[in-house]
């Protein structure tokens, strides 16, 4: 229990901290972030009104304070300038497109995790064997591919050469359920990568597990081999993966930024892109502190479910 | 050769194949990392580095080597020549590789664009090598209160995923600034640098933590050693092969971020300063009359992350890095 208060003390720190640097961002840019949203204005009125509206005039812990207020009761702030979306509050878009980034990833994890677990079991149980070997290279190539260089292929071939697929989403409010042809390419990109890294993890640790004696006790009981694989060895092999794959949400997010921008597809990371390339700088803010603010929150889930689920990870803390 | 590192997770596992857990996944090519399909320790002292190895090695000798000899080697320039004629045309005699969609020769794109690619790649490794490594040795050192912030620090770092954390500092710090190519090769390699500080800061306060509860830092004390001698000459050394292993996986995936960070509008400059992420970019707009240009500049940034993973892999079994836990 103890450690659980310090661990939610150290995440609301974290959260905090975050939030302070996602602010401060904008203050990297040079000159005056209100020139950006502006462009006209002889009488300098307008431009002194913002100034007044962002609270630009006060000190900078002062301006942090307003920001972060706002920030936790949901006002993001509006777009501003010539931009389509402009007048519109951030929390619009931001709303829609969190949850389906998040289905993004979601789709991706299980993709990847749909192939690399049988994958891994079986190379660690046929370990040594040429299969073994060649799906590993294999799986070590999928490492070294960028997901946006796989991601540009199967757009060029699957979608433009064979139209078995869309190409993009032209950044229109797509559902990632319905829309589920859209969500194809971006989740085999996003995915690939993910599959060597899960399968490679799960195989060490099952063969690790494959030499216990309970195993050598089970295949004396005349258990098949499929049932001591995917029975037996697979649940206590899998702790490490489950770790990896909360904490890969991270690559995911930055990946899927990629392939969100590369597909068009309304996600945080799309629309991060285009806030950027609009110099939307109030939005830019908020887009950050909530994609960092969610991956923490991932983050601390999973720690908190590891150690829930791992009995020696728990009493080794609890030792320590 | 260093002796393997007190790590819990040797207790834990007891076994070879158990490389220990993976709280450093920072990104997905160092997850990947934490669990390498290993040889027996035997093996691996006798067998300290395959043909992979080499051919990985002989792979980035020459890719470096052409970057660095690309203005006196008789190339055409990548910008000034071009033959919009031939735009866009495959291999042919002249231009073994091809043209780009602005006629320019594709040899001469790829071997100039491995300057910007492998200087941000190695530049921003090697600055948070150094920085995150700094950090992470004194952490590991002092346990109290120094090293409970510092470890802070990298977490609250870490806890922005990466690719936003350098997509941001990049649109932020090059917003307005004319476009000056130098000062965007600058302003992503510091961007990726500071993305790669908490991560080389982490695995060295991991490994310097281990390290420093070991009776040769006692007896270094008890000498009278002072605190910076027995970081530089205790610590160092034996951090080293950890921070190694984690920096050469470090630069692949700088060079891949290179690439992401140019589709998001937020790479090096395309017009003036080729590099294999822009050359990408600039490509998959033609993709479907000519497919080269993509497949040839994506062959470069492939060959060489494989050959940095394979190298990085190959270093932590030859020094038996494990990661601690922490």
């Amino acid at each position: 229990m103890r450690t659980f208060a310090t661990k939610l003390l150290r995440l609301v720190i974290v959260i905090v901290a975050v939030t302070f640097f996602s602010f401060a961002l904008i203050k990297l840019v040079p000159g005056d972030p209100v020139d950006y949203i502006i462009n006209y204005d002889p009488s300098g009125q307008l431009k002194a009104r913002l100034h007044q509206d962002l609270h630009l005039n006060d000190p900078f812990f002062v301006q942090y304070w307003h920001w972060l207020t706002n920030f936790f009761t949901g006002n993001f702030g509006r777009y501003y300038g010539l931009s389509p979306t402009a007048g519109q509050p951030v929390s619009q878009q931001l709303w829609k497109a969190l949850p389906f980034s998040l289905v993004l990833i979601l789709y991706a994890q299980i993709l990847a995790l749909a192939i690399a677990i049988p994958l891994g079991v079986v190379t660690a149980y046929r370990a040594g064997t040429k299969f073994d070997g060649a799906t590993n290279a294999v799986a070590f190539g999928f490492l070294a591919l960028p997901s946006y260089v796989l991601a540009f292929f199967l757009a060029i071939w699957v979608a433009v050469k064979w139209g078995l697929l869309p190409v993009s989403a032209g950044g229109n409010q797509i559902s990632p359920i319905t829309d589920w042809r859209y969500m194809i390419l971006p989740v085999i990109s996003l995915a690939a990568a993910q599959v060597a890294v899960y399968m490679r993890l799960l195989r060490s640790d099952v063969i690790a597990t494959l030499r216990e004696d309970f195993i050598t006790t089970a295949q004396a009981k005349g258990i098949t081999n499929r049932r001591i694989l995917f029975r037996h060895a697979l649940r206590p092999s899998s702790l490490t993966l489950l770790t990896v794959a909360g904490l890969n949400v991270g690559a995911l997010i930055g990946g899927a930024v990629v392939v969100e921008v590369i597909f068009q597809l309304p996600g945080m990371g799309f629309r991060l892109f285009q806030a950027i390339g609009s110099k939307q700088y109030v939005a830019v803010q908020t887009y950050v502190a909530v994609i960092a603010i969610v991956y923490v929150l991932i983050n601390f889930t999973v720690d908190i479910l590891y150690s829930v689920l791992d009995p020696r990870i728990r009493h080794a803390r609890a030792a320590a | 050769m260093p002796e393997p590192l007190p790590s819990a997770a040797q207790d834990l596992a007891g076994d070879e194949e158990y490389e220990g857990l993976p709280v450093d996944a920072g990104t997905q090519q160092i997850a990947a990392v934490v669990s390498v399909p290993a040889a027996t320790a035997a093996a691996r002292r006798k067998k300290p580095f395959g043909i992979g190895a080499w051919l990985s090695l002989g792979w980035l000798v020459f890719v470096i080597a052409i970057a660095l000899l690309a203005p006196i080697l008789p190339l055409k320039d990548p910008i000034t020549w071009s033959d919009p004629a031939l735009k866009l045309q495959g291999p042919q005699w002249g231009h073994i590789l091809g043209l780009d969609q602005g006629g320019h020769d594709m040899l001469s794109l790829l071997v100039w664009g491995a300057r910007p690619s492998l200087l941000i790649g190695f530049g921003s490794i090697a600055i948070g090598f150094v920085v995150g490594g700094t950090l992470g040795l004194i952490a590991g050192y002092f346990k109290g209160v120094i090293g409970e912030f510092l470890g802070g620090l990298f977490d609250i770092m870490l806890a922005i995923p990466a690719v936003i954390l350098a997509l941001a500092i990049v649109a932020a710090s090059s917003a307005s600034v004319t476009t000056n190519t130098g000062s965007h090769i600058g302003n992503v390699t510091i961007a990726l640098a500071i993305v790669s500080v908490p991560i080389l800061g982490r695995i060295t306060r991991a490994s310097a933590l281990s390290w420093s509860e070991r009776e040769f830092v006692l007896a270094a004390r008890a000498q009278g050693a002072s605190h910076f001698r027995i970081m530089l000459r205790e610590l160092l050394p034996n951090v080293l092969p950890a921070m190694f292993s984690i920096a050469v996986l470090g630069i692949a995936v700088a060079i891949v971020a290179e690439g992401a960070l140019a589709i998001l509008g937020a790479g090096v400059n395309a017009a003036s300063t080729p590099s294999w992420g822009n050359i990408i970019v600039g490509g998959q707009g033609s993709l479907s009359q000519a497919a080269h240009i993509v497949i040839e500049a994506s062959i470069a940034i492939f060959l060489t992350v494989l050959s940095l993973n394979h190298l990085g892999d190959a270093i932590r079994a030859r020094f038996d890095v494990q990661e601690a836990r922490i």
